[in-house]
């Protein structure tokens, strides 16, 4: 006990001192300038903020689309993880992996194939047409419901994969005992399973409504022209005025730290400690041939309609460039716009940069994210709602904001201001990319720590074993599918990372996304399509990396 | 756990030693352009060619940005050479003290008006804007062949603008209506009119230039206003049925320039840069190939390709004092008040916004 409190103490420092340091400080930054104009404090930009009709309707805007994204995605995250993780079927392990891949569409090209998919004169929709024989398209993606559309297709991966590794978790003698005391399957699965399940769908859906809050991509090339409060700072800003900019992010900013205290008002009032003992759930095995069949076909189905743009991409890269115009496929393919790619000397540049990157920030995320997780289980912990509200509160923030907040804070060295001069170096990106994958990581770890029985490791010392032997052996093999879930989503989100690397890139760090984004200025649709194509399949290559390891650690014993 | 800890030090460890920049004795010098990939590679290489000791390295970003990057970097200026903008967002730089004076060896070759206040930015190319439509759907002569034919009812719906906010090009296009306006009625309200009719016919605004022109040749929309060299780009090289009109009225055109970034430590190969790419040969280099048309009148005209002669004509004055001291109110009050007011998608017809009062 008493390793235990050092070991925390030893924590607490230097993760509190992060956290307030590279997350809080910058933020207060923000909020100190929209507070003053001419170096006095004045209110009046938010009188003017919120006396103006269109920012009001911003503000509606981006909380119905929020909201409705985390409902929508719940709606398909949840049951995903229910059928590939509860059930065993031909094919289930690749297409469980698969399922997780929509969560990054490569930037722009990728939500661009959405466009090409179910636009106006997309592939879907003109298929439709004709089939229907209708004179207009049937439908155009415009406005709040295309929004909802594109956030549902790929912010469901955020239940998917939380779920996924809590139902890995789930411990089987509790719902053998809740059977065997005679509660109905239904009951069980309302009164056991869905609370264990809880911290989980909490972290989900705060993920995904900070992300919905903060999105710019969909309302950006979606939106036509609907007002959101993500966008109403971009165009702000590009209109030179700073103040409303900042204005527009510290509402934002409140609104999602709004949404994050309900949730933990929520989360603080039920009891999901599961007692570990016994063997993570099997996989019901189906019997019935029409049985194995039909989920087979469920789930399958499922993946492939959720992988549509990802195909849609890889046709793209294929088509070759101004010929698609009023046909439903490409007349002609061409391998073109991937020789293209290859002739450019400066053609791995990008994707080095991009691993490297990375790489670097997802090991720091992951390092940072145990020590937080295991200071946020010690209940008894001061300050610990604060520890989670600073770890949650970089997903409050656009990407724009997190990059421009470092590129102020850190434009100079002033060791009284707790400065560095960061801009125009190699370390500012990665810098963001951990700053802004710190929620993701730490809500997984954490997760994982919640279902963690702590007496485990107290079992394991009492049998001799010291602090460090059951950290390893035993908590951190518990922990494993949790934090490999977080990693490997913050591994891959910064590997195409686009809203903060385009203001903070440098010539030398040049991101994947940057390189797509000159592309497609160049009109280059089908190389950017390519560039996508291949990150999709680096995304894809670490998926199965991390998928095989976290399944082949954790098979039950005896299976 | 123990192999996830193991794939994470492989890569590190394979990764890491790609961190420090290669150092092969180069000076580099970095350039922040809009101009495209392709424009910048061709002017890089030829200049590597030229002076083998300095490593060029440039960004690719619409000008806006390019702004938006000089200010953040105030304090650790990054680039050399801002290359490409519209000449009031270089007079914007150069007020807030973020350009470097320089003063070309050809500045007396250029008329005044590509001549920045305190030798801050000199002119480069001439953009005419331009209106633009699917070549597939319409025929030349039935394309609108002038800016008050686009508030025809028979293009509504029809008309798809990049938004104007993000983009230079369009700005200098909404500004230049309004300015035509104001030069009649002696206020924008007839500008903002002007617009809410226009808007009225806009069946979407769009945030690049790549879907934009994917949206024109997919058929989702006959018209668009663009710049000519974009158009002629897409339209020669990669195919995409567009052509475009030069309005009768009057042609907007943008002052197209270049400027040394400010720093404490200006790089000699800047200025090398600078006069390399405003050279002469550059010059004709970029208006064959890349259908820019050089601000410099002291290239024989037959040295340039033919095309040239017809298209500033007639060019719409543009007064760029007015542009700089209002365009962002008036591009405010358009974002509040005019865009999407009549909506051009499927729907009950809206009126005109005649009462937008203040």
């Amino acid at each position: 006990m008493s390793v235990t409190r050092k070991s925390t103490l030893l924590l607490t420092l230097p993760v509190f001192g992060l956290l307030l340091w590279l997350v809080l400080y910058p933020n207060l930054f923000v909020l100190w300038k929209s507070l003053v104009s001419d170096s006095r404090f004045t209110l009046a930009h938010y009188g003017e903020f919120f006396g103006s009709a269109s920012q009001m309707e911003a503000l509606g805007n981006s909380l119905l689309i929020s909201l409705g994204s985390v409902v929508l995605s719940a709606l398909i995250g949840i049951p995903l993880a229910f059928v590939f993780h509860r059930f065993d079927f031909p094919g289930r392990r690749i297409f469980a992996a698969l399922a997780s891949l929509p969560v990054l569409l490569p930037p722009l090209v990728g939500v661009i194939a959405f466009l090409f998919l179910y636009g106006e004169s997309g592939i879907l929709t003109r298929t439709l047409q004709i089939l229907l024989g209708l004179s207009e398209p049937p439908f155009s993606m415009r406005g709040i419901p295309a929004i909802l559309w594109v956030h549902a297709y790929t912010m469901y991966v955020y239940f998917y994969l939380f779920v996924s590794a809590a139902l890995k978790r789930l411990d089987e003698s509790l719902l053998e005992a809740s059977l065997s005391l005679g509660a109905s399957r239904t009951r069980t699965f309302l009164r056991v399973t869905l609370p264990v399940l809880t911290p989980a769908m909490v972290g989900a859906a705060l993920l995904t409504f900070m992300t919905s809050m903060a999105s710019f991509s969909a309302p950006y090339i979606f939106g036509g022209g609907v007002r959101v409060l993500s966008l109403q700072i971009y165009n702000s800003k590009l209109n030179g005025d700073l103040e409303m900019a900042l204005v527009e992010t510290v509402v934002l900013t409140l609104v999602s730290l709004l949404f994050l205290i309900l949730l933990q008002r929520y989360e603080a009032t039920g009891k999901y400690r599961a007692v570990g003992k016994g063997a993570s759930p099997s996989l019901r095995p189906l019997r019935g041939k029409g049985l194995r069949l039909g989920m087979a076909v469920l789930g399958i189905s499922a993946v492939l309609f959720l992988l549509l743009p990802h195909l849609t991409l890889v046709l793209i890269s294929f088509s070759q460039d101004g010929t698609w115009t009023t046909e439903i496929l490409p007349p002609r393919y061409t391998a073109a716009n991937y020789q293209r790619l290859l002739a450019d000397d400066r053609f791995l540049e990008p994707i080095l940069n991009s691993l490297k990157m990375a790489t670097l920030a997802t090991a720091a995320n992951l390092a940072f994210a145990l020590a937080a997780g295991w200071l946020l289980i010690q209940r008894k912990l001061r300050g610990r709602r604060l520890l989670s509200a600073l770890t949650l509160l970089p997903w409050a923030l656009p990407g724009t904001v997190v990059a421009l907040n470092l590129a102020t804070t850190f434009s100079t060295s002033d060791p009284l201001q707790a400065r560095v001069l960061l801009v125009g170096t190699f370390w500012i990106l990665p810098l963001a990319y951990f700053i802004r994958n710190i929620p993701l990581v730490v809500r997984a770890v954490q997760a994982g720590f919640e279902q963690l029985d702590p007496n485990l490791h107290w079992a394991a010392r009492s049998l001799g074993a010291s602090w460090f032997y059951g950290l390893r052996r035993v908590l951190l093999p518990l922990l494993l599918p949790a934090a490999a879930a977080g990693s490997m989503l913050a591994f891959v989100t910064a590997l195409g990372e686009f809203v903060s690397s385009i203001v903070i890139y440098t010539v030398d760090s040049r991101p994947i996304s940057v390189e797509i984004l000159a592309q497609l200025r160049q009109f280059n649709f089908g190389s950017a399509a390519a560039y996508g194509v291949l990150l999709i399949l680096m995304i894809a290559a670490v998926f199965l990396l991390f998928g095989r390891t976290l399944d082949e650690r954790h098979r039950p014993a005896g299976q | 756990m123990s192999r996830l800890l193991q794939v994470i030090a492989i890569s590190v460890s394979l990764l890491l030693p790609a961190c420090s920049p290669a150092g092969n004795g180069r000076v580099s010098l970095v350039v922040y352009s809009p101009h495209g990939k392709e424009l910048l590679s061709d002017h890089e290489q030829r200049f590597e060619a030229r002076y083998p000791d300095v490593d060029v390295k440039w960004l690719d970003m619409g000008s806006q940005d390019v702004l938006d990057r000089l200010r953040s970097e105030k304090n650790n200026p990054q680039a050399d050479i801002w290359w490409g903008a519209p000449s009031d967002l270089f007079e914007q730089a150069g007020e807030e003290a973020l350009l470097l004076p320089y003063r070309p060896t050809w500045a007396e070759a250029v008329p005044p008006e590509a001549r920045g206040s305190e030798d801050f930015w000199y002119g480069t190319y001439k953009t005419p804007e331009v209106i633009a439509y699917n070549s597939a759907l319409l025929k030349e002569d039935e394309a609108p062949a002038d800016w008050d034919d686009l508030l025809d009812p028979k293009w509504k719906g029809k008309i798809i603008l990049r938004d104007p906010l993000a983009s230079g090009t369009m700005r200098t296009i909404f500004c230049a209506m309004i300015l035509r306006e104001l030069e009649k009625t002696g206020s924008p309200e007839s500008g903002y009119r002007w617009l809410g009719g226009l808007d009225a016919n806009t069946k979407d605004y769009v945030p690049n230039l790549t879907i934009l022109s994917q949206k024109l040749a997919r058929r989702e929309g006959w018209i668009t206003l663009w710049n000519m060299p974009d158009i002629e780009l897409q339209q020669s090289r990669y195919g995409y049925p567009l052509a475009y009109v030069l309005p009768a009225s009057g042609v907007p055109v943008v002052m197209d320039g270049i400027a040394l970034v400010a720093r404490s430590e200006p790089r000699p190969a800047a200025r090398d840069f600078y006069e390399f790419v405003t050279s002469r040969p550059s010059l004709v280099q970029a208006a064959r190939e890349f259908f820019r048309i050089p601000c410099r009148n002291d290239i024989p005209s037959s040295e340039l390709p033919s095309w040239i002669g017809q298209t500033l004509i007639p060019p719409m004055p543009l007064d760029r004092d007015l542009l700089r001291k209002h365009s962002r109110e008036w591009m405010r009050y358009w974002d509040e008040h005019i865009r999407h007011q009549g909506d051009g998608g499927p729907g009950p017809a809206p009126a005109l916004p005649g009462g937008i009062g203040r």
